[in-house]
């Protein structure tokens, strides 16, 4: 049923003068899949975003939907619809004029754009409104008007840019869903910009990051979490604790990691790190706060970490416990709440531990600064 | 920067036809309308007073012979200088100068007044009295004037009642008439730059100002005028430029012995017949009002983006 | 502190008054002087009402066809100026920056350019081309409206220009690509989302445009060659002889300024009102109701009533209304003064003669002409306008055989040798 096209950017390279935006962008996306950019602000990935939409031309390599090397092809003739951060509702059309838009401009008749507009309106469910002007309507439903927008125009991919972060958190979440329902039900491929990980790894089939103009990692949500393939992907997506040090052996898919703090501390080599990690290397330990807990014993052993309670925040379902790690390390543990009286008062020393298999090591490398 | 490149870029924005349209239209605007015409006319003004057949002709050779008319006057003149010439063109300079102040001093305390009390249906309606005027023609204005300082004009006729003269006063003839219609000719120029800047400013500044102890005074030149310098200046400039420029109020209020540099001007073209003296003179009358205009904003540092807002 | 706020109090309330009675004061009075019966345009003493002068001016020939040709004029500047305009502020928003200013300092000159270095670059440079391209003086380069539109519009299109930039300012660039995205070509894009976005920015520089070409002076007395606009006739008029249909006729600008101004300042209004209440335009507009509640908050409404209703009454007034029996008794008050004064004028104008001879010869005789006799009348005969009719006839030519005339040319003999025959023979040549 899908009727979304693929979507390829090969060797994609994109200047504005001296200044590299994207470097070498190879992505594919399959057809009807819904695919995240997620990366901090100023990472290139809405510039992506518009060389697909064909505001601007990459300086090199070659942007393909479906099947179509589209060089040299406007905006307004790529099987494409953009969903603008700010929506860009036109404010003196009322909402069933912003909807048919893509229909007046192909010269279809006053009472056919009606209709149209009336469907797609039900279908977002503001029935009856479409006299209103844009600036009459709320602001997740002008967001649902940019989507229906989009959609009249029957793209074969829809390209989101940002368009919940205008929103409160809790529309945010209702429209996360909603996105992902209208994207199931049109089964065309959606092409998602975000800065938030929570809202890429809800929605996509698969996720892109990228630091400062290069996508690090190309994976489903799951995968991009779990295994992260570079430091700075372990620490943008998700809370990670980080410990530095040199590998002092491995053994199998394991490495005993030296830390400059925490002593002898073991770890998991993730897919991507095989091969590239060897015994002497510089690397980063990553523990999410959610692997760390309360040791039973107090002994030494390289899955134990001493630190000292700083601070707690109740958050409800988990707590968070900020500690200071040996030699003045910043940590973050999260334990869920189980109603029990907890061991980690304020200023008291705890031992944490962790499984070796929760824990993975990456050759050392640039985080995201927070 | 790369220009074929930058060319490929508008047009890719604008498309062919939007973007040859705007090229077009700009490029008609500022070269046939305005850049030409000035060139043309400095190059006229260097060129001799001929009769259209001679024109390009052997004799039609470059000289500065009206320039020079302009400084020493008449060959053979018993002044070394053109004294009547160059006077008016001091009288003009010194008097669109005064204007410009008389204006500021005038609508400084409006604009600022407006400025602050800002939004209320009062203030739009003085905002409305303000432009009526000006929507009338500039001759009718300078007529309203003549008809009110003239010999038998409402303050003659007031001041014979009262007995406070014996013989109508010649407000004309003193250029009271001039210098008032000149002023209130550009009053909306000089109120409305300042009027914008001073509306912007954050209310709370003169208030905190005050609450220091500051007096009046002291707030408006310590908090208000340097705020508004954008204002004043712009204001200050089309005043200065537009009164200097003037040749109406000249013409209809101006009293019988006093000229307006302008009026020089006009006679050369359409009384004295010799254009590139008048031309001469034009381009004079321009780079004097330019150069004082730019040293004026060098030394109050304003920047010529100001100018218009 | 309360005494220092009366004070303040008191001082702007001075200070507006003298600004707004400066401001307005000249209009009223000109205003005045178009009801007045008098031929020289004066509003004290006052002697009849009359409306006879908004006849004198609609019979005015020139003035007509004065009007007709600004309106031409002012037409063609609107289109052409409103058309630059916008391509430049649509070019100053995509240009270099480093061109930026240099682009901006080159548009905005025109605005500081006095307007009559502008009418003379602008007939020179035509002029010059013409005779480049060998045309005959005919050729359309020399046309006066031709000239006159492009001299106008190249500082026109600057205020067009300025009033685009402050609209653009507020229009956000993603809609232009959201249309393009959404299949618009881009001339799709233009017409359907930029310019129903700049439309209000559209009428205002148009009206701004009209308002200045049509009062515009200093560049046209350059250029106009054979099509006289509204503004060179009446400074024709001005400069050469004056009498109150010109106030008439900036009685009658005056008059549909406010009419304009008002209707705006209530439609802007009414808008204001019902963005405020939450209802669409429509909805107030629709519903007759409403209207009472909207007038009690709106003094611009009641304003443009009264105005209405004013109009309506003085035209209806004016249909009716004869001055003729006003005339009369005014007519027999001046004959009478005049008998007495005339041999006292006869023996004063030989002392008159004298002073002007050692006043030297008067290169602007043409301001004098109309200065100097007025100030003989005024002292001589205090109090009694009819002496300002006694130039009337010279000054206003055939066009109002009036009453007066008659009985008065005695004294036009007496003054008008004086001063007006050579002065005025001097001024004739000049009209073109």
């Amino acid at each position: 049923m899908s009727r979304g096209v693929g979507v390829s950017l090969q060797d994609v390279w994109i200047k504005f003068g001296d200044f590299v935006a994207v470097r070498e962008a190879n992505v594919d996306i399959q057809g009807g899949a819904f695919f995240s950019f997620l990366g901090p602000s100023g990472c290139g990935k809405t510039t992506i975003l518009r060389s697909v939409s064909g505001f601007l031309d990459p300086s090199q390599g070659k942007i393909i939907i479906g099947g179509n090397d589209m060089a040299g092809i406007g905006p307004n003739k790529r099987p494409t619809a953009l969903i603008f951060q700010n929506l860009a509702l036109f404010p003196l059309m009322k909402v069933w004029e912003n909807i048919a838009f893509s229909l007046e401009v192909k010269g279809v008749g006053t009472a056919a754009r009606r209709k149209r507009a009336d469907e797609l309106l039900d279908m977002i469910a503001l029935t009856g409104q479409g006299d209103k002007l844009p600036s009459e309507l709320s602001g997740g439903q002008k967001q649902r008007v940019a989507i229906a927008r989009a959609l009249c125009a029957e793209p074969d991919v829809l390209l989101l840019d940002e368009p919940l972060s205008a929103l409160d958190l809790k529309l945010r979440q209702h429209m996360r869903t909603e996105l992902r329902e209208i994207q199931q039900r049109v089964g065309i491929t959606f092409i998602y910009i975000t800065h938030d990980q929570s809202e890429a790894l809800t929605m996509s089939d698969h996720v892109a990051v990228m630091k400062a103009g290069v996508i690090d990692q190309i994976s489903d949500g799951q995968t991009i979490y779990d295994d992260p393939s570079t430091p700075f992907v372990a620490s943008f997506v998700g809370e990670n604790n980080v410990f530095r040090g040199k590998v002092k052996s491995i053994d199998g898919d394991k490495a005993l990691i030296s830390t400059n703090r925490s002593g002898d501390l073991l770890s998991r080599i993730p897919l991507s790190a095989k091969g590239t990690l060897g015994v002497g290397d510089d690397a980063m330990m990553f523990i999410r706060p959610e692997a760390l807990s309360i040791a039973k014993d107090d002994a030494a052993a390289n899955n134990h970490v001493t630190a000292l309670v700083l601070n707690e925040e109740f958050e409800g379902q988990t707590f968070n416990v900020f500690l200071e790690g040996d030699g003045g390390k910043e940590m973050k543990m999260s334990l869920v709440n189980q109603g029990k009286a907890r061991e980690s008062a304020k200023g008291s020393s705890l031992t944490l531990e962790y499984a070796p298999d929760q824990a993975i090591v990456l050759p050392a490398g640039e985080l995201a600064s927070e | 920067m790369n220009i074929s490149a930058a060319f490929k870029r508008f047009f890719n924005r604008n498309g062919l036809g939007l973007g040859s349209f705007l090229l077009i239209a700009v490029g008609f605007w500022l070269i046939v309308l305005i850049i030409l015409p000035q060139l043309s006319m400095l190059d006229f003004s260097f060129r001799h007073h001929l009769p259209p057949p001679e024109m390009g002709g052997p004799k039609d050779t470059y000289t500065l012979e009206h320039y020079k008319y302009l400084a020493l006057g008449a060959q053979g003149a018993d002044q070394s200088y053109n004294v009547v010439d160059l006077g008016v063109f001091v009288r003009t300079l010194v008097a669109a100068f005064f204007v410009t102040i008389f204006d500021l001093l005038l609508c400084y305390p409006l604009a600022y007044y407006l400025g602050q009390a800002s939004g209320s249906g009062y203030t739009r309606i003085l905002v409305l009295f303000l432009i009526i005027p000006y929507w009338v023609n500039e001759i009718l204005r300078a007529f309203a004037f003549r008809i009110i300082f003239g010999d038998s004009g409402v303050i003659n006729e007031l001041l014979l009642a009262m007995g406070l003269v014996d013989n109508p006063v010649d407000f004309i003839r003193d250029n009271v008439a001039l210098y008032s219609g000149l002023g209130y000719a550009y009053i909306l120029l000089m109120i409305f730059p300042m009027y914008n800047v001073i509306e912007s400013l954050d209310r709370n500044q003169i208030e905190a100002a005050r609450d220091m102890g500051a007096p009046w005074w002291r707030i408006h030149w310590r908090i208000v005028i340097p705020y508004a310098k954008p204002g004043i200046s712009s204001g200050c400039t089309m005043v200065f430029m537009l009164s200097a420029g003037a040749l109406a109020a000249p013409q209809i209020l101006g009293g019988p012995s006093s000229l307006w540099f302008t009026q020089i001007i006009y006679q050369w073209f359409n009384q004295g017949g010799n254009w590139p003296r008048g031309a001469a003179y034009a381009i004079v009358l321009l780079s004097v009002c330019i150069l004082i205009v730019l040293s004026a904003m060098r030394l109050f540092k304003v920047r010529m983006g100001d100018i218009g807002k | 502190m309360k005494s220092q706020n009366l004070v303040l109090k008191i001082f702007l309330g001075l200070y507006l008054a003298i600004f707004f009675s400066y401001l307005l004061g000249p209009l009223i009075i000109m205003g005045v002087t178009a009801f007045n019966s008098p031929g020289f345009p004066r509003a004290a003493p006052w002697e009849c009402l009359t409306f006879e002068w908004f006849e004198v001016l609609s019979n005015d020939k020139r003035i007509m066809t004065g009007l007709k040709n600004s309106l031409i004029v002012g037409s063609g500047t609107v289109i052409l100026s409103v058309v630059l305009g916008l391509a430049g502020a649509l070019m100053l928003t995509q240009i270099y920056p480093k061109l930026r200013a240099t682009f901006y300092t080159i548009v905005i000159a025109p605005i500081l350019i006095p307007g009559v270095v502008l009418g003379i670059s602008t007939l020179v440079f035509w002029d010059r081309l013409n005779i480049m391209l060998g045309l005959s003086g005919d050729s359309f380069l020399h046309n006066g409206i031709f000239l006159t539109i492009l001299g106008q519009s190249t500082f026109i299109a600057s205020y067009c220009m300025l009033v685009f930039l402050a609209r653009l300012q507020r229009f956000d660039m993603g809609l232009t690509e959201a249309a393009l995205d959404l299949g618009a070509t881009n001339v799709q894009a233009f017409r359907k989302v930029l310019v129903p976005f700049l439309m209000p920015a559209i009428a205002s520089a148009a009206v701004l445009a009209f308002l200045a070409s049509f009062e515009n002076y200093n560049t046209t007395t350059f250029t106009f060659g054979k099509y006289p606009t509204l503004t060179i006739e009446l400074a024709q008029k001005v400069r050469y002889g004056i009498n109150p249909s010109i106030s008439a006729l900036a009685f009658t600008i005056v008059v549909l300024t406010i009419f304009a101004a008002v209707t705006h300042e209530v439609t802007q209004r009414r808008k204001q009102l019902a963005l405020a209440s939450g209802a669409t335009v429509s909805a107030i507009r629709g519903d007759g109701f409403l209207l009472p509640g909207f007038l009690r908050s709106n003094p611009a409404a009641i304003v443009l009533l009264v105005l209405s209703v004013g109009a309506v009454a003085t035209v209806g007034f004016a249909s009716t209304y004869s001055p003729d029996s006003c005339k009369v008794v005014v007519r027999e008050q001046k004959r009478a003064l005049q008998q007495k004064q005339i041999e006292k004028i006869k023996q004063q104008r030989l002392q008159q003669q004298r002073d002007k001879a050692t006043k030297g010869p008067d290169i602007f005789g043409a301001d004098k002409s109309k200065v100097a006799p007025q100030s003989g009348f005024a002292t001589k005969s205090p109090g009694v306008g009819a002496f300002g009719n006694v130039f009337a006839p010279t000054n206003l030519d055939k066009t109002q055989p009036k009453p007066e005339s008659k009985t008065e040319s005695p004294g036009k003999g007496a003054f008008g040798n004086v001063f007006a025959p050579t002065n005025l023979n001097e001024t004739g040549p000049k009209k073109p």
